[in-house]
């Protein structure tokens, strides 16, 4: 096996030339050379401290060698990019239909590090739109099921499942050391308290929602307005008031975009770049499909 | 004068026929407005008047596109 110093040489030996869509040449680390290089780097010194194989695609990025299964992000993501989306660490709360659309982009997109917390359980009632809830993980842990889903799509994402609800202290804890908090939680109740955590944490907080074909997403920068605040903790025939999605529903159109609306941000914010969001809210409605930016 | 009107998600059944030219009075507010509309005070989270958030004390103008939407937390 190459000794430790020899990791650079061992990805150029492996690299080739690869033609693209465009007509053009461009040198490529194959998929398997990641896997085989990862392999060496685990029998060297062990998996202790983190994944080999993001180690290996971080020394491909740096040598200006895209890893394969990166090539079809294109040049939405630089490769200096793409090196720090592999370095980033994000908390997100709630695996359901927003965090499992979610955590699918984000494991495929190459975010390093991601912690998610959800202690409920599938139902039926999950599978209209929740892309972890299939015949075969009903009635299982969703953490669970979200970390095998990211064993299956990516082993550089470093995974950390929660199956727990987190309450606001445990929020606290939860958020400590992330970059970035996606708000992924069904029901008004959870988040204001995530709202606050986020603030103190001092990172930004990506949130979304939809009732029926409806939604928005919004980026909450710390000590700024969102939408919790103006929406409150709800509560059942209370004086909050009920979300509007306990009588409309969350079909799946609407929970997919959104998901997909609050990765986007999310990984524009990860890999370095001014969220696109921050003081705003993007407010959809699919039946209408209209789309309008709302400064709070 | 008139104003254009969206009703989002559960508000949308007080939509009026003539949402895209409603007629209004100068002075009028996006309180009274949705009273007007028989929107619940309550249920009513969020209002916008041309892609700003305005407080229910905010006066209409003519040609203002004004946004209402609910507690919206599915996911």
């Amino acid at each position: 096996m190459p000794a430790l110093l020899d990791l650079d040489e061992s990805i150029r030996a492996r690299t080739r030339m690869d033609p693209q869509p465009d007509g053009c040449q461009r040198l490529v680390l194959p998929y398997p050379a990641v896997l085989d290089l990862a392999r060496g780097l685990d029998r060297q010194r062990g998996r202790l401290h983190g994944s080999n194989v993001a180690r290996v695609e971080l020394a491909a990025l740096t040598l200006g060698i895209p890893p394969e299964r990166y090539l079809r992000n294109g040049s939405a993501y630089s490769l200096a990019e793409q090196a720090r989306l592999l370095g980033s660490r994000m908390a997100m709360v709630g695996l359901g239909g927003l965090g499992g659309h979610a955590l699918e982009i984000l494991a495929r997109a190459g975010v390093g590090h991601i912690r998610a917390a959800d202690g409920d359980e599938f139902q039926p009632s999950n599978l209209n739109r929740q892309l972890l809830c299939t015949r075969r993980s009903l009635g299982g842990y969703k953490a669970a099921a979200a970390a095998a889903r990211v064993k299956l799509l990516n082993p550089a994402v470093d995974f950390e499942p929660v199956a727990e609800f987190l309450d606001e202290p445990l929020m606290e804890r939860f958020l400590a050391g992330a970059d970035l908090a996606l708000d992924a939680l069904g029901g008004l109740s959870d988040r204001p308290a995530l709202l606050r955590q986020a603030a103190r944490a001092g990172i930004p907080l990506v949130t979304a929602a939809v009732a029926g074909q409806a939604g928005f997403v919004a980026t909450v920068l710390p000590g700024a307005t969102g939408p919790a605040d103006l929406f409150g903790p709800g509560g059942a025939n209370g004086a909050g008031g009920a979300g509007a999605e306990d009588t409309l529903g969350t079909p799946a159109p609407a929970v997919v975009t959104a998901a997909a609306l609050m990765s986007a941000e999310a990984l524009n914010i990860l890999c370095g770049r001014a969220p696109r969001l921050a003081g705003a809210m993007l407010v959809f409605d699919l039946e209408a499909m209209s789309f309008e930016r709302v400064r709070l | 004068m008139h104003i254009a009107i969206r009703c989002f998600a559960s508000l949308s059944r007080f939509t009026p026929p003539d949402a895209e030219a409603f007629a209004t009075t100068p002075g009028e507010t996006v309180g009274q407005l949705a009273q007007r509309l028989g929107i619940p005070p309550v249920d009513l989270k969020l209002v916008f008047i041309n892609g700003a958030h305005v407080e229910l004390d905010a006066e209409l103008a003519d040609g203002d596109r004004v946004g209402l939407f609910p507690a919206v937390g599915g996911g």
